[in-house]
């Protein structure tokens, strides 16, 4: 029997985990660390888009439960060396929930090299990146953590496999709230989370010396086009006196950027609409970014409801893009 | 955990059978092992001995260990147990080499790769796919081989059709519903300007064909556009 998803009291949560439900769970760290041992996975973050609207909130946990499966799912942490081998460990008929912590060495490993990683695209692989309060920066650690032992940290990464029936598939898809602009072509020569110089329309000049001269609103990503799907990388910081741009996700060689433009007039109300398509997901998460560069908290979620991470995972690292995984 | 039952994990050999003997002296990079089964404590004091039986012995070539072949020797009678580290009463290899090479085939690895990959000789790989082609081996358990035969008939282009190296180029183009086929082919369209090797240049096509094989049911948008009278977007004349 399906629980309800969404935002829920500790003792709520705590006592689905007792009830034996399998759930995915997102949490300030101090919430997550009064729930009883069971089959869930968590990561630590206090931001979410709620049934109720955007939301920001340490004493409440939000629950996605795995209720459809054909054989109880598998939890387990990874560490940097074993992660790559995350998609050939998932099941062949099914998907994986992934939750990795920000700043680790996981997230940096995966960032880079997911696509890489074997059976990478084979298996549907959907998650997020824990955060922490942005108050709490500096202070605070984003986390992952295992129900089934109890144990938080800060540099493994967290995953639960699905097996589903036969009649069963697991999809993932994205909204993007922005697509590639008309501007100019920008690549780059090697992967990085910053860059300094790049090549804009062919000619070798510094990334941060372009944005400022265009006057760029950083608050745009960059966006490439993945065979029709945009893919963003958001702009972390452009260090005008050392000519350097770093990024919130890699930037790839081979692949043409362009600065991008919002798909609609409003980014969150473009969202918003292409999420009241009735999608029923098991799964959805969105970026920390939208949910500040827009202002979400207090405005209504629309029909996708999870947390507002630091950073989504479809397949691969994703940025200021709502994720979310349907069960057809 | 020891090493014997590490090796015999990674050759599939679980309880009640066990290695009772190796040798690695028998060929050139050969490991040779005999297999017997765990006979009954005869007190507390004796630990576990093994049965090794006299009489008529088979021989099946098994998974490789490492870069070394390996070689299973076990009781003639018992050819009929669907172990996977034996192999049928007429055939050379095991039942867990055998779904290797199937896979290896469904692939569309060529019989030469497939050789020097696993060191096999090119006669025996010869005689296991005609008994293949002639439905004389079974390859039981491998579920996902039998389901990528029905998809195959779903009207998925075989393997070295040129539709797959087109698509790989970019020189055709496919409206696509699905998020991992888009990220997939992004990155296999990266990857091929880098790549001059014909074979890997396969390889990559092969890849792409697993690819469709697999998410067959999900990929009717896509498959239209793949048959003849689909409408693919060409970019050349040349596919």
């Amino acid at each position: 029997m399906k629980c309800k998803d969404g935002l829920m009291a500790v003792t709520e949560v705590a006592d689905l985990i007792r009830g034996g439900h399998f759930l995915s769970l997102a949490g300030d760290e101090s919430a997550l660390r009064q729930l009883p041992q069971g089959n869930w996975i968590g990561g630590t973050i206090p931001y979410f888009m709620a049934a109720t609207g955007g939301t920001v909130c340490r004493d409440r946990v939000f629950v996605q439960q795995i209720a459809e499966f054909a054989t109880p799912p598998r939890l387990r942490l990874y560490d940097a060396g074993t992660l790559p081998q995350l998609c050939r460990n998932a099941p062949d008929h099914g998907y994986s929930l992934l939750i990795v912590p920000a700043f680790s060495a996981c997230h940096s490993d995966f960032a880079r090299n997911a696509p890489n990683y074997e059976d990478m695209y084979l298996k549907p692989l959907a998650g997020w990146v824990a955060g922490t309060h942005l108050d709490d920066a500096g202070r605070a650690t984003p986390q992952v953590a295992l129900g089934t032992t109890g144990q938080f940290s800060a540099e493994h990464a967290v995953v639960m496999d699905i097996e589903l029936p036969p009649s069963r598939y697991a999809q993932i898809d994205i909204i993007n709230p922005f697509k590639p602009g008309n501007g100019d072509a920008i690549s780059f020569p090697d992967t990085g989370f910053s860059a300094d110089v790049c090549r804009i329309n062919g000619e070798a000049t510094h990334l941060a010396d372009y944005l400022i001269a265009h006057a760029v609103d950083t608050r745009l990503p960059l966006v490439a086009d993945y065979c029709g799907a945009s893919v963003n990388v958001s702009i972390k910081h452009v260090d005008a006196e050392r000519r350097r741009v770093e990024f919130y996700a890699p930037v790839f060689p081979g692949l043409t950027y362009r600065v991008a433009t919002p798909v609609g007039e409003n980014p969150a109300a473009g969202i918003g609409k292409l999420a009241s398509d009735g999608v029923a997901a098991s799964f959805a998460c969105n970026c920390i970014l939208n949910f500040l560069y827009d202002a979400l908290e207090g405005k209504p979620a629309g029909a996708l409801t999870g947390p507002a991470t630091f950073g989504e995972i479809g397949y691969q690292l994703l940025n200021q893009t709502q994720v979310y995984l349907t069960v057809r | 955990m020891k090493y014997e039952d590490l090796l015999c994990q990674a050759l599939e050999i679980d309880p009640p059978w066990q290695i009772v003997r190796m040798r690695n002296d028998l060929g050139r990079r050969q490991l040779d092992i005999w297999v017997a089964r765990e006979a009954p404590r005869r007190g507390w004091i004796f630990g576990a001995r093994y049965e090794l039986r006299d009489g008529p012995e088979s021989v099946w070539r098994h998974i490789n260990v490492g870069q070394s072949r390996c070689v299973v020797h076990a009781a003639a009678d018992m050819a009929h147990l669907g172990l996977p580290w034996i192999g049928a009463d007429d055939q050379v290899f095991t039942h867990a080499l055998s779904r290797q090479i199937a896979t290896h085939f469904m692939e569309g690895i060529s019989f030469q790769a497939i050789c020097k990959l696993l060191d096999i000789p090119v006669g025996d790989l010869w005689k296991f796919k005609h008994s293949l082609d002639n439905g004389k081996i079974s390859l039981s358990g491998k579920d996902t081989l039998v389901a990528d035969s029905k998809q195959a008939s779903l009207g998925i282009p075989d393997a070295d059709h040129p539709v797959w190296n087109a698509l790989l180029t970019g020189a055709l183009d496919l409206d696509i519903r699905l998020l991992s086929l888009k990220l997939l082919l992004t990155k296999l369209r990266g990857q091929m300007p880098l790549i001059s090797d014909p074979e890997v240049r396969l390889m990559k096509a092969h890849e792409l064909h697993h690819y469709f094989l697999r998410h067959a049911a999900q990929l009717s948008h896509e498959l239209t556009q793949l048959r003849p009278n689909g409408s693919p977007t060409e970019r050349t004349h040349e596919m």
